[in-house]
C-alpha cells in the first residue's frame, strides 16, 4: 500500500477510464436513437450507485487479503450476517426490558472484549467508561424505542465485527502456519457454514427489509423534456464509501495500528518479531472488514429491500471481481474495481439492449481481459509471490 | 435350524405389518422458491392427514429439499428411485421439475410435478404428469387481458431467461400480444440478479402501456420498488410465480396493485361441488398448520394436495403399489373430485383437461399489511 505511487496510477487509470466511458457514450448517442442527455444521466447515476455498492463490499475483501493474503470467501455472507442483525434490531425493538438486558449483557460483554484484546485497552478507567457507554447505549436502543435505520445500522456494525474477529479465531487462526490452499478452503467452508446457518437460524424464506427512511423517497430532476428520477440512497451510497474510503486510508497510513498492519502485510514473521502483536493486528483487519460488510449488507439491502440467508453470494462474486479488477489489496484500487464493474454493468444493458441478460458476462470478460494484461489488477502493485 | 426359520417367519410377518406405500416428495424448501415451496409441502402434508392410508397400508412422504437447484432435485430423483418410492410429488418449477423428471421417466418411476407449467415437462415421458395448466394457456390468457381488457397498445416483457418457465411463458404471452396488434420490448434478466435500473432505463422511450413479467419473486419484489422509484406508473402484470407471499412482503407497498394469472383458488373455481371441497379442505388447513397467515393459502396448497390425492386414487384404482399398474390408472383417471376442481389425464400427455386459472390482484399497504383480491377465473377450456 505505497500511497503515493498508487495514487497516481490510480488517477491515469481513472482518466483513461474517464475517456472510454465518453467514447463509449458518443457511440451510444451517435448510434442509437432515442438516447437523450437525461437517459444518459440515468445511466450515470444507476452505475454510480451501484458501484459504490459494490466497492463498498470489495473493501473488506481487499483489507483482509492485503494482510494474510487469504481470500475471505466468507465475506459475503458476513455481509449477509450484518443485514439480518440490523433487520432484527428494526424488527424486535423495543424488547421487553429482561430481554433487552439479557441481549445487553451477552452482546455488549463480547462486544467489550473484543475491543478491549483489539485495541490494548489496559487501563481500568478506560475500560471501566467503555463498558458503561456500551451497555447504557446498548439497552437504552433495544429497550425503550423502536430502533431506526442508522442505530440498527451501528449497531450491526459493532456485532458484525465482533462475529468476523470469532470467524477468524474459531476458522483462520489455528491455519496460521497451513499452505495457502487449505486456508481457501477453510473460506469456503466458512461460508457454506455461515449460509447454513442462515437458513436454520433466520429461515430460508425472503424477508422485506423495509426501513422506513428517507433514503427510499423517490426523487427526480428534468433535464429539458425529460425527468431523471433517483433515491436519496443513491446520493448516500457514494458518498460513505468515498468517507469509509478517506477513514480507512488515514487510519492505516497515518496511525500506530496501520503501521503494524502495513508492516504485518509485508513480512509478518518479521513484524512479530519487532514486536507487533500479529494476532492482533490480524483480529483487527477481520474486525474492520466486517464492520463494512455489515454497512455493506444494510445499504444494499435498503437500496433493493429484501433479504435472505444466500443474499451474500452474487454480491460477494461481484465485489471479489471488483477487488481482483482494481488490484486486491489496494484500497483505493478496491472503489475503483466497484465503480468500474458498476459501469460496465450498466452500460452493457443500456448500449446492447438485446443482451440485457448477459450484463455478468460482459463484466467477468472484463475481469478476465484485465487479468490477461495487468494480472496485479489495475492499481496493484506487481507482487511477487513470497513462499 | 428351526429358530433361525421362527425368525425368518417373524421377519415376514413384521414386514407385512409394517408395510409401508413411499412416496416422495421434491419441493424447494430452500433457497429462492422457499415461500411457496413450504407451502405446497403444506398441503400434502394436510391431504396425507386426510387419507393417511391406501390399501390398507400406511402412506409414507418421504420429504427431499431440492434447494431450488437443478442438482439438487436430480439428486433427490436420484435418492427416491434408490428408495423404492411408488410415485414422487413435486417439484413446483419447470426448472427443476424438468431435469428430475428426465431421471424419474429413465428410471420408470411416476412423477406428478405440482406446478410445472411449462409445456415440455410432461412431454419427457409417459410417468410424467402435472397437476397445473400449461403456460400456453396462461400466457393466451394473459395476453388477452392485457390487449383487450386493459387496452393496452405498446407492452414492456420482462423475462428471466436462466428459468425455463420465465423464458417459455414470455414467448407465449409475446406471440398472443402481437398477433392481437400490440407491439412488444422484451427485456432480459437472470436469476439474482437484482439491480433492474439499466433495463427500466432502456423501457423508458417504449413508453409502454402495461408492463409483463413472467418471472419469480426473488427478483420480482425488487423489480417493483425500483420501477416505481423509477418513476413508472404503468399497470404490471405477473404470472403465477408472483402467488407467493414473498412478493408483497418483499417490495411493500411499491407491489400495490401487481395483477396476475394463476391457480384457481375455491371462489373461482367454477364448479360448485369442487368448490365446496375446496372450502372444506381450506378449512382444515388452517385447523392443521397453527400459524399459517391467512396469505399463506394459496393455489400451491390446493395443486400440492390434489397431487397427492390423484397419486393414491390411482393406487387404490389399480389395487396394487406395482408402478406400471398405478401409472396406467393415473393415465386412465377420470373426473376424479379434487380440491381444484374435477381431473381427467385421460386422453392427454400427463396435463389435466380443464383447469381454471384465476386473475387476481394484490392490495398492498405495506409489507405487513396486505391482501389478494380474486377478480375472475376463465377456465382453459375456453381457450383456443
Amino acid at each position: 500500500m505505497t500511497a503515493s505511487k498508487t495514487t497516481s496510477r490510480a488517477t491515469l487509470i481513472t482518466i483513461i477510464i474517464t475517456l472510454l466511458l465518453v467514447a463509449l457514450l458518443g457511440w451510444r448517442f451517435y448510434s442509437l436513437g432515442n438516447y437523450t442527455l437525461a437517459r444518459a444521466t440515468q445511466d450515470f447515476l444507476n452505475a454510480l450507485t451501484l458501484g459504490s455498492l459494490y466497492a463498498l463490499i470489495a473493501l473488506g475483501y481487499t483489507m483482509v487479503y492485503g494482510i494474510i493474503r487469504l481470500i475471505n470467501f466468507a465475506h459475503g455472507d458476513i455481509f449477509m450476517l450484518g443485514s439480518y442483525l440490523a433487520f432484527y434490531a428494526m424488527a424486535l425493538t423495543p424488547m421487553h426490558w429482561a430481554a433487552a438486558l439479557l441481549v445487553t449483557i451477552l452482546l455488549g460483554g463480547t462486544v467489550l472484549l473484543v475491543i478491549r484484546a483489539l485495541f490494548n485497552l489496559e487501563e481500568p478507567k478506560k475500560t471501566i467508561t467503555l463498558a458503561l457507554l456500551l451497555f447504557a447505549g446498548t439497552f437504552f436502543l433495544l429497550a425503550f424505542r423502536h430502533m431506526g435505520w442508522i442505530e440498527a445500522l451501528l449497531l450491526s456494525m459493532l456485532a458484525t465485527g465482533v462475529a468476523g474477529v470469532l470467524l477468524e479465531a474459531v476458522a483462520y487462526r489455528p491455519l496460521r502456519g497451513a499452505p495457502r490452499e487449505s486456508m481457501l478452503i477453510t473460506a469456503i467452508a466458512a461460508s457454506f457454514f455461515l449460509e447454513n446457518l442462515g437458513q436454520l437460524l433466520f429461515g430460508p424464506r425472503v424477508r422485506g427489509f423495509n426501513a422506513e427512511t428517507i433514503l427510499n423517497k423517490p426523487l427526480s430532476f428534468s433535464i429539458g423534456h425529460d425527468t431523471v428520477y433517483f433515491t436519496g440512497i443513491l446520493v448516500m451510497v457514494p458518498l460513505i464509501t468515498a468517507l469509509l474510503l478517506f477513514v480507512l486510508n488515514t487510519f492505516v497510513s497515518r496511525t500506530k495500528l496501520g503501521k503494524a498492519m502495513r508492516a504485518t502485510a509485508q513480512d509478518a514473521e518479521v513484524a512479530q518479531m519487532m514486536g507487533v502483536n500479529v494476532n492482533q493486528v490480524i483480529a483487527l483487519t477481520f474486525f474492520i472488514g466486517s464492520i463494512l460488510a455489515a454497512a455493506a449488507g444494510v445499504m444494499y439491502s435498503i437500496r433493493f429491500g429484501q433479504i435472505h440467508p444466500l443474499m451474500g453470494l452474487m454480491p460477494g462474486i461481484k465485489a471479489f471481481t471488483a477487488a481482483v479488477i482494481g488490484g486486491i489489496g489496494s484500497l483505493p484500487g478496491a472503489v475503483l474495481g466497484g465503480l468500474l464493474l458498476g459501469m460496465i454493468e450498466i452500460y452493457a444493458v443500456s448500449l446492447f439492449p438485446t443482451l440485457s441478460a448477459y450484463r455478468d458476462v460482459f463484466a467477468f470478460v472484463l475481469l478476465i481481459l484485465i487479468m490477461l494484461f495487468r494480472p496485479s489488477g489495475l492499481v496493484g502493485e506487481d507482487l511477487t509471490e513470497k513462499v | 435350524m428351526r429358530k433361525s426359520f421362527l425368525i425368518a417367519v417373524l421377519l415376514v410377518l413384521g414386514s407385512l405389518a409394517m408395510a409401508q406405500v413411499k412416496i416422495g416428495v421434491n419441493l424447494e424448501l430452500s433457497g429462492r422458491f422457499a415461500a411457496i415451496g413450504n407451502q405446497t409441502l403444506n398441503g400434502i402434508k394436510v391431504a396425507h392427514m386426510q387419507m393417511p392410508k391406501v390399501l390398507g397400508q400406511d402412506v409414507q412422504l418421504v420429504i427431499c429439499d431440492d434447494e431450488t437447484t437443478r442438482e439438487g432435485s436430480i439428486a433427490c430423483a436420484q435418492r427416491f428411485v434408490n428408495e423404492g418410492v411408488v410415485g414422487v410429488l413435486g417439484a413446483i418449477s419447470s426448472s427443476m421439475s424438468i431435469p428430475a423428471a428426465e431421471v424419474l421417466q429413465d428410471a420408470g418411476i411416476i412423477m406428478i410435478s405440482t406446478s410445472s407449467t411449462n409445456p415440455q415437462t410432461t412431454q419427457i415421458g409417459k410417468f410424467i404428469f402435472r397437476m397445473a395448466y400449461t403456460d400456453d394457456y396462461q400466457g393466451k390468457l394473459a395476453a388477452a387481458y392485457a390487449v383487450k381488457d386493459l387496452g393496452a397498445k405498446k407492452i414492456a416483457i420482462f423475462r428471466q431467461i436462466d428459468d425455463d418457465y420465465s423464458y417459455g411463458l414470455a414467448g407465449f404471452f409475446n406471440e398472443t400480444a402481437k398477433k392481437m396488434g400490440a407491439k412488444t420490448l422484451i427485456q432480459d434478466f437472470v436469476a439474482n440478479n437484482v439491480d433492474f435500473t439499466a433495463q427500466l432505463n432502456n423501457i423508458r422511450s417504449f413508453n409502454p402501456d402495461v408492463i409483463y413479467y413472467s418471472g419469480f419473486c426473488a427478483e420480482g419484489a425488487p423489480f417493483m420498488k425500483q420501477l416505481r422509484e423509477q418513476g413508472f406508473k404503468q399497470q404490471v402484470l405477473g404470472a403465477d410465480a408472483s402467488d407467493d407471499p414473498q412478493c408483497p412482503e418483499g417490495a411493500g407497498a411499491a407491489f400495490d396493485g401487481w395483477t396476475f394469472t394463476g391457480f384457481a383458488t375455491p371462489n373461482l373455481i367454477p364448479d360448485p361441488a369442487a368448490k365446496k371441497r375446496a372450502d372444506a379442505f381450506k378449512k382444515k388447513y388452517f385447523e392443521a398448520i397453527k400459524n399459517a397467515k391467512p396469505g399463506d393459502f394459496n393455489g400451491f396448497v390446493l395443486a400440492g394436495a390434489d397431487s397427492y390425492n390423484v397419486l393414491v386414487a390411482a393406487i387404490k384404482a389399480a389395487g396394487s403399489t406395482d408402478i406400471n399398474k398405478v401409472r396406467d390408472a393415473l393415465a386412465n383417471l377420470e373426473n376424479y373430485p379434487g380440491v381444484s376442481g374435477n381431473i381427467t389425464y385421460k386422453g392427454t400427455d400427463g396435463t389435466p383437461k380443464d383447469r381454471t386459472i384465476g386473475f387476481y390482484k394484490y392490495v398492498v399497504k405495506s409489507a405487513s399489511d396486505w391482501k389478494k383480491i380474486e377478480l375472475f377465473g376463465k377456465s382453459t377450456a375456453e381457450v383456443q
